[in-house]
């Protein structure tokens, strides 16, 4: 009995633009699969993604209201844009750490580009900010508040944003490919990050002299570049957005370059 | 601290099949990983050409909850390949994989044969320039297997470098060009396949000699006498106790072999070989339970074995039956009785030479 063999159909030999094809394509199915994978077999589905903010959100804005919101007008969107931006941010470095040790099979592929794991995360925390937008803008509107030109800024915090965190998911990745205890330290940090970071208050409760310290935190100054231009309809600082565009270019450029040279590591620790 | 590869240097090219064979341990599995470039050699360089696709860990980024079609694409594009072009493949894959009616239900519900066929047919179909075989893998049934071995011949023809690691020496002499053999730390020897599986298994020899202890002789029930290091052989770990055969056979009949065992501490999968040699030392029927692809189940305490030849087309004379229970992966013999069970062959006074199977003579006008 002789099998049937099937003529092998041609593959494109690699290019620069099949690389990219294949780097897109890579990062839309990795997505998708985590996507499906934390929500295929529960109930709710996409329902928890809301969750979390919504609950956050009820919690700030009755117990503080009174505290620290009475001087911040539309104190509910206030936190809720403060929540989830800063939601996305958590989220996404949080996941970072286990990148390498989580993607093991990945990671063990012959000429897997590993350094896409980082844009997946990302993206997959982008992907559960975005469908809180509604809900958002739903508030927003019934607040009164209203789309102007100063919207355009909005992809570009986006875009920022999205820098910054893939950048520092290089090296913390990398951290905890080598060192276990990584994830933990991050965790941590990150928690005591969101009470250094004007989530449910402004700025302006902390006294002048702290301001500047504050203010070394990035999330600090994106946040503020949010809220202006959704809650104020300004376009936000410039100066600030230099510094944080120049800072998340340093980070992607650097953090990748130092991830790529330890990647042979990664796989003789695991 | 000890190297695990040391000195290692060869080169593949194209079409070429180089098979990589050792004792556990001896660094196959690590050789194979940094051909596939993962990970470093602290010394040395390793240059491939084209993209490398590798039978290394089937199954292992399959996803339960997701549809063995999207494990597939997913494993697939992760492999190399563009969704695009995994979409034209796609029914390619499910065919050779024999999956068409599972294909789109969850992974978990798989059994592992089936997610392991589904891999292999995900690997070989992403067309690689170079492919890394960590054993040849018995998946699925013989016509299966059968699939695999004509897929893989076919993309060597087609250019495909295969470097695959081998316990079996048949094989490496069967499909590869060159053969490497490697040892903790250092490199055996180097060279075509025919040559380096032949060192291979005289070595196994050497070793069942060095290991034979010299020990009492032993007289089998059907007279056969037994003296360990003139013809009997192997650790005696398992034993074979009994070996029933007729004394002698027309040319043309079957021929069945009964084996005894006897293993008073558990051997994990023994292969069993069987073997005809002429008084002269020609060898005319040489199998094996690992050729034959027959699953031999750990075995404990005492049992039996059949070997049976429907029919045994030998010109009359005298033979040798040598029988033989190895370790499963070729190390040493546990017990070998060589030129020990002599039977004869009647009959077929028509033919001279080895073989005597019916025949005839014709005029043609």
């Amino acid at each position: 009995m002789t099998p049937e063999l099937v003529q092998p159909l041609p593959v494109a030999t690699s290019t620069t633009s099949r690389r990219w094809l294949h780097a897109w394509d890579v990062l839309v199915l990795l997505t998708l699969r985590d996507l499906k994978a934390q929500y295929k077999r529960s109930f709710l589905g996409f329902g928890w993604a809301l969750g979390s903010p919504i609950l956050q959100l009820i919690i700030f804005s009755t117990i503080f209201r009174n505290v620290l919101g009475s001087q911040i007008p539309h104190y509910p969107c206030f936190v809720y844009i403060g929540v989830l931006v800063w939601g996305w941010f958590q989220g996404a470095l949080g996941q970072s750490t286990g990148l390498i040790t989580g993607n093991s099979a990945l990671a063990r592929q012959p000429g897997f580009p590993l350094s896409l794991l980082p844009h997946v995360t990302v993206s997959v925390r982008l992907f559960h900010f975005i469908v809180a937008w509604p809900l958002l803008f739903g508030m927003m509107w019934y607040e009164g508040l209203r789309p102007n030109a100063s919207w355009w800024a909005l992809p570009i915090l986006l875009t920022l944003q999205y820098f910054l965190a893939v950048g520092l998911a290089y090296p913390l990745a990398s951290l905890n490919a080598l060192h276990r205890d990584t994830q933990h330290i991050v965790a941590v940090l990150l928690q005591l990050m969101m009470f250094v970071t004007p989530v449910f208050y402004n700025i302006h409760v902390v006294p002048e002299e702290l301001r500047h310290w504050f203010y070394l935190n990035p999330m600090t100054s994106l946040l503020d570049a949010w809220r202006a231009v959704l809650l104020e309809g300004k376009w936000p600082d410039p100066h600030s957005l230099w510094i944080l565009s120049a800072a998340s270019l340093i980070l992607i450029v650097g953090g990748r370059r130092i991830f790529i040279a330890q990647s042979h590591r990664f796989v003789e620790e695991m | 601290m000890p190297w695990a590869l040391r000195d290692v240097t060869f080169h593949v090219g194209p079409g070429e099949m180089l098979g990589i064979v050792g004792a556990n341990g001896a660094g196959k599995s690590t050789l194979l990983r940094l051909l596939g470039g993962i990970g470093r050699p602290t010394e040395g360089k390793i240059s491939t050409r084209g993209r490398v696709g590798a039978l290394l860990d089937l199954g292992g980024g399959f996803l339960g909850d997701l549809t063995g079609r999207e494990n597939a694409m997913l494993a697939g594009v992760v492999a190399g390949l563009l969704r695009r072009e995994m979409n034209e493949r796609l029914d390619q894959i499910v065919a050779f994989a024999e999956l068409e009616d599972f294909i789109d239900e969850p992974v978990r519900t798989y059994s592992t044969g089936m997610m392991m066929r589904l891999a292999f047919s995900v690997a070989v179909h992403t067309d690689p320039e170079i492919l890394l075989v960590d054993e040849f893998l018995s998946v699925g049934d013989l016509a299966f297997q059968a699939k695999c071995h004509a897929k893989i011949t076919a993309m060597r023809e087609s250019g495909c470098a295969i470097v695959m690691v081998s316990h079996g020496m048949d094989q490496v002499r069967d499909l590869c060009d060159r053969a490497l053999w490697l040892k903790p730390g250092e490199v055996a020897a180097f060279g075509s396949a025919d040559v380096v599986s032949n060192l291979y298994e005289t070595e196994m020899r050497q070793e069942t000699l060095r290991r034979t202890p010299a020990g009492p002789k032993r007289k089998l029930g059907n007279g056969a006498e037994l003296v360990p290091r003139e013809n009997r052989f192997g650790t005696f770990e398992m034993e074979i106790v009994s070996v029933d055969h007729p004394e002698s056979i027309r040319s043309g009949e079957p021929l069945a072999i009964t084996l005894g065992y006897n293993a008073p501490k558990r051997i994990d999968a023994p292969v069993f070989v069987v073997s005809i040699t002429r008084e002269d030392g020609t060898v005319c029927l040489d199998t094996n339970t690992l050729l034959s692809r027959t699953e031999v189940p750990d075995l404990t305490g005492e049992g039996k074995l059949r070997f049976i030849l429907d029919r045994l087309d030998l010109s009359a004379g005298q033979y040798f039956l040598d029988v033989g229970v190895f370790e499963n992966e070729w190390k040493h013999a546990y017990d070998y009785h060589w030129h020990a069970h002599p039977f004869t062959v009647n009959g077929a006074p028509n033919h001279k030479g080895l073989v005597a199977p019916p025949s005839r003579w014709e005029m043609v006008r």
